[in-house]
């Protein structure tokens, strides 16, 4: 379980780079091109499709390593109980946001497969939206790996105070 | 809209993730009306990701992360000691400056900034500047490429208003600078306030610039490079970013050698990070500003706040007022759309000339970028730099009173924009 | 909501009605023709339904992009938008030839074409399997010409120019079939992209010309009139057989009344005096155009994408050529 979880996050690793790398890549050469006279106009609305993937891979993986910004002015001073709550409050919600993002993610995907992306015959829409519930499934996965760690530490943390009162 | 932005602060204060308390808060609004699909959030969520203009981030992040791994940046920073080691805040001048270069170049001041972040920042810090003064100055020189052309919040107002691009492009450049001196004064204050030592006694010698300029002439001629490929018409500026980040690796393989495979990877390893930071953040505000824009809050505040007075001077005080509150909240481009059908007949029954008007317009709702709850450009920095947001606020007040004397000056005096447009299309 | 509260009819019993509120989205600015037009549809709308059914109208794109916009109208909200042939030809294909180059070439041939069997089957299908009920496409938008840095008189003068176009198939396919290398650019990117030659110049209208300020880059128009543009204004289906019979009734008339109107108006007086305008910021207009050469190689166009089937039997229907 725990190695298919690793793997997963090494492919999602790979997938935000290269994904990232090609973008750069395809809008470089696309700009040459363009000023020889040839433009490759499938090249920029690669990027842009490659973009949807890279950023919500990237997201997960900004997430997993508590890269996304928070405003900790007005909770600092808070005991640690009282911010673990909160914490878990948060994640609770976060849950059930990313439960949302989904069910309405993939009710979309398959809503939307009639739109073509950019009105490239046969490339559906779909290929576009998707890469929202995929990469908050991936996000779900962290979170909820997440609370579990916060479960762990926080029962633990808990024993320990328990026994340092001397009960 | 009201539980909208109630949850949003709440959440906010709780020290949730800014993302998710931006796009949470934000999806409150469509329970609220039942005639709406819920899909529209993701849909909202992914187009953010379809936007040309942004691709510009991860292209100059990418950038920014080559350019430390080629060894650009170290040189870069050496020719910078060179030349502003006898000054106090030397590098942080050095971010302003080198804004000014790269505000000819690009137009969106959030990929600006996470390029210098991820390149200056991580070495002012080892050289002892705070945490919250270098986020600071990063974010707020950022805006200062809004001013010089290509600017697209100009563009944008000369399309809704139908003003001549050309001349706000000129009309820019004037303010541009005024902001690049300012930002500069500040920082010279803020350096001796803070105590932050020269690095070197004095001057650097004629020779010694020299030694330094020639190895990092490929450091150098990045910005350069960067300016004839746009002049050339190869690129667009919001497709520009690709070749920097491409002139990275290939001084980084050919001039400098310094690029291996294990660099190149861990490049690619950070600014996946950085990207998905920035990103998903700015992904999730278009749900939050979707309710804004569909009770049209910002036209009915500024048609009630302009019903207040007749006095001019009180309504253009009035304008600049609701356009850095509702800036606090909204994206730039949104409200260029929305209040320029609104204000730009109230400035010119005042008056003022559009031209004019468009400069103190565009530059009152850039400085939004910098300013919490949400602030796209504030957030890219504190990301990228792990800097809180407390900290950030604490530093950026001078230099948002820098830009804001740029903005008051220019009201007072016309002739600072509309000199420049005058003298080159004529009056 | 705010936006329903406050607007009750005249008489007391209306306002025990049910409100309905339509939000109307077009990517074109303010100051355009289109937007007044759409503005003085949801007034009589408006009046005509005793303040029953309100338009709300976004300039600008505000509500969000084009395909989303349609895309949540399939689904059921109650949004509008303003858009063209290329875009439903994703749903109906054959749709797609009425942006095809030189289809038709004037306000009363577009008058016609609502009344033909197939369009009508066409609309029919949008309307039963896509969700998309299209109010009216008496809506057009001019001529579409050439803007660029030289002038353009023959097919051949485009060769090898760059020229900017939406990035749909038929849009492509058209710039391509008249002899230019087609580049997809935002319309925003068109001012700073002409100035720095990344494009050597884009395909508009007149109106779209003076709106962007382009006379400031460009030098040249040339009128090849290759597409007479043919705008379609949408609505949910879901939503419009929700309305009474009589605010429907009210909706699609007002639509079709206002689309004749601005689009002889664009025709009669608009695009003449924004060609004039632009004349006087110092673009030249250049008229005497090979119409002919232009319209042989727009045929391309229909046969890379194999409408050609499908506008003979339009053109049969009309009873042209
Ligand atoms: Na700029
Ligand atoms: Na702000």
């Amino acid at each position: 379980m725990k190695k298919a979880y690793e793997f997963i996050c090494r492919i999602e690793g790979v997938i935000a780079q290269v994904t990232l790398f090609v973008m750069v890549v395809l809008v470089c050469v696309a700009g040459f091109m363009r000023t020889l006279g040839h433009p490759i106009n499938w090249a920029v609305d690669m990027a842009t499709f490659l973009f949807a993937w890279c950023c919500f891979f990237s997201a997960d993986i900004a997430w997993r390593n508590d890269k996304l910004i928070i405003v900790d002015a007005f909770i600092k001073w808070l005991p640690e109980k009282a911010k673990w709550y909160i914490r878990m409050i948060h994640y609770f919600i976060i849950v059930i946001f990313l439960a949302y993002l989904i069910v309405f993610g993939s009710w979309l995907s398959y809503t939307t497969r009639a739109r073509t992306f950019q009105g490239i015959p046969g490339f559906s829409y779909t290929w576009v939206t998707l890469s929202l519930p995929v990469g908050a499934i991936l996000l779900l996965i962290t979170t909820v790996l997440k609370i579990r760690r916060e479960l762990a530490g926080g029962a633990n943390a808990l024993r320990q105070r328990s026994e340092e009162a001397g009960y | 809209m009201l539980l909208v932005i109630i949850a949003f602060m709440t959440l906010l204060f709780t020290g949730m993730p800014v993302a998710f308390a931006i796009g949470i808060a934000g999806a409150l609004f469509f329970p609220q009306h039942l005639e709406l699909p819920l899909t529209i959030p993701v849909q909202l969520t992914v187009t953010q990701t379809q936007n040309f203009a942004l691709l510009a981030i991860p292209m100059f992040i990418a950038a920014g992360n080559l350019m430390n791994e080629t060894g650009i940046t170290d040189r870069l920073l050496k020719l910078a000691s060179v030349l502003t080691g006898h000054m106090r805040g030397g590098l942080a001048q050095v971010v302003v400056v080198l804004e000014l270069l790269l505000g000819g170049v690009t137009g969106s001041c959030i990929a600006d900034a996470s390029m210098q972040a991820r390149m200056l920042g991580p070495e002012m810090i080892k050289r002892g500047y705070g945490k919250g003064f270098i986020s600071a100055i990063i974010a707020n020189a950022s805006l200062i490429t809004i001013m010089i052309p290509p600017g697209i919040g100009v563009i944008l107002y000369g399309t809704v208003g139908n003003i001549s691009i050309g001349r706000l492009f000129a009309a820019g450049i004037i303010p541009g600078l005024m902001m690049t001196v300012t930002l500069m004064m500040a920082v010279s204050y803020f350096a001796k306030k803070r105590g932050y030592l020269p690095e070197r006694e004095k001057r650097a010698s004629a020779g010694e610039i020299f030694k330094a300029s020639l190895s990092g002439i490929w450091a150098l001629l990045f910005p350069v490079m960067l300016l004839v490929c746009l002049r050339f018409g190869i690129f667009t500026p919001s497709e520009v970013g690709s070749f920097a980040a491409v002139y990275a690796i290939a001084v980084g393989l050919l001039a400098y050698r310094e690029l291996t495979w294990q660099n190149f990877k861990r490049a690619l390893e950070g600014s996946v990070v950085d990207t998905g930071g920035v990103m998903f953040l700015i992904a999730l505000s278009a749900i939050f500003s979707y309710g804004i824009v569909w009770e049209r809050l910002p036209e009915v505040i500024s048609n009630f706040m302009l019903g207040i007075s007749s006095s001019p001077t009180v309504i253009l005080l009035v304008i600049i007022a609701v356009l850095l509150v509702a800036g606090m909240f909204v994206d730039g481009a949104v409200l260029i759309l929305m209040l320029t059908p609104i204000f730009l007949p109230v400035a010119l029954k005042l008056g003022l000339d559009p031209v004019h008007f468009g400069i103190i317009f565009v530059l009152a709702i850039t400085i939004g970028n910098v300013t919490p709850p949400v602030g796209s450009a504030m957030y890219a920095v504190c990301t990228i730099l792990d800097v809180s947001v407390e900290e950030f606020i604490r530093d950026a007040i001078l230099f948002i009173l820098a830009i804001a004397v740029v903005n008051v000056l220019i009201i007072w005096l016309p002739q600072t924009v509309l000199w420049l447009p005058d003298l080159i299309f004529g009056k | 909501s705010k936006a329903q509260s406050g607007q009750g009819g005249t008489a007391k019993q209306e306002e025990a009605k049910k409100q309905y509120v339509l939000k109307f989205n077009h990517v074109l600015g303010p100051s355009e023709p289109y937007h007044e037009a759409f503005l003085k549809w949801a007034k009589n709308v408006e009046e005509k339904t005793n303040g029953g059914l309100k338009i709300e109208v976004y300039h600008s794109s505000q509500l969000g992009l084009e395909e989303d916009i349609i895309e949540q109208i399939r689904q059921g909200a109650n949004v509008g938008q303003n858009t063209d042939s290329a875009r439903l030809g994703n749903y109906v294909p054959e749709i797609a030839v009425m942006n095809a180059p030189y289809f038709v070439q004037s306000l009363d041939e577009v008058a016609k074409l609502k009344e033909l069997p197939t369009v009508k089957a066409w609309m029919e299908k949008l309307d039963k399997e896509y969700g998309l009920k299209v109010l009216s496409f008496n809506w057009v938008q001019g001529y579409r010409h050439f803007l660029t840095n030289k002038p353009i008189k023959t097919p051949e003068d485009l060769k090898g120019l760059r020229i900017r176009t939406p990035g749909a198939p038929i849009w492509q396919e058209s710039v391509r079939a008249l002899g230019a290398t087609p580049v997809a650019l935002p319309f925003g990117e068109v001012y700073p992209g002409i100035q720095q030659k990344v494009i050597d110049g884009a395909e508009l209208v007149y109106m779209n010309v003076n709106g962007g300020q382009l006379y400031e880059v460009a030098k040249y128009m040339s009128e090849t009139k290759h597409i007479m543009l043919i705008n379609f204004e949408v609505i949910s289906s879901k939503f419009f057989n929700s309305l009474p019979p009589e605010y429907q009734k009210v909706l699609v008339e007002e639509c079709d009344k206002a689309g004749m109107e601005v689009s002889k108006q664009i025709m009669e007086k608009y695009e003449k005096e924004a060609k004039e305008q632009v004349k006087a910021k110092g673009l030249t207009i250049i008229e005497d155009v090979d119409m002919e050469a232009f319209q042989k190689a727009g045929e391309k166009a229909y046969e890379a994408l194999k409408l050609t089937e499908v506008r003979d039997k339009i053109y049969g229907e009309l009873g042209k050529k």
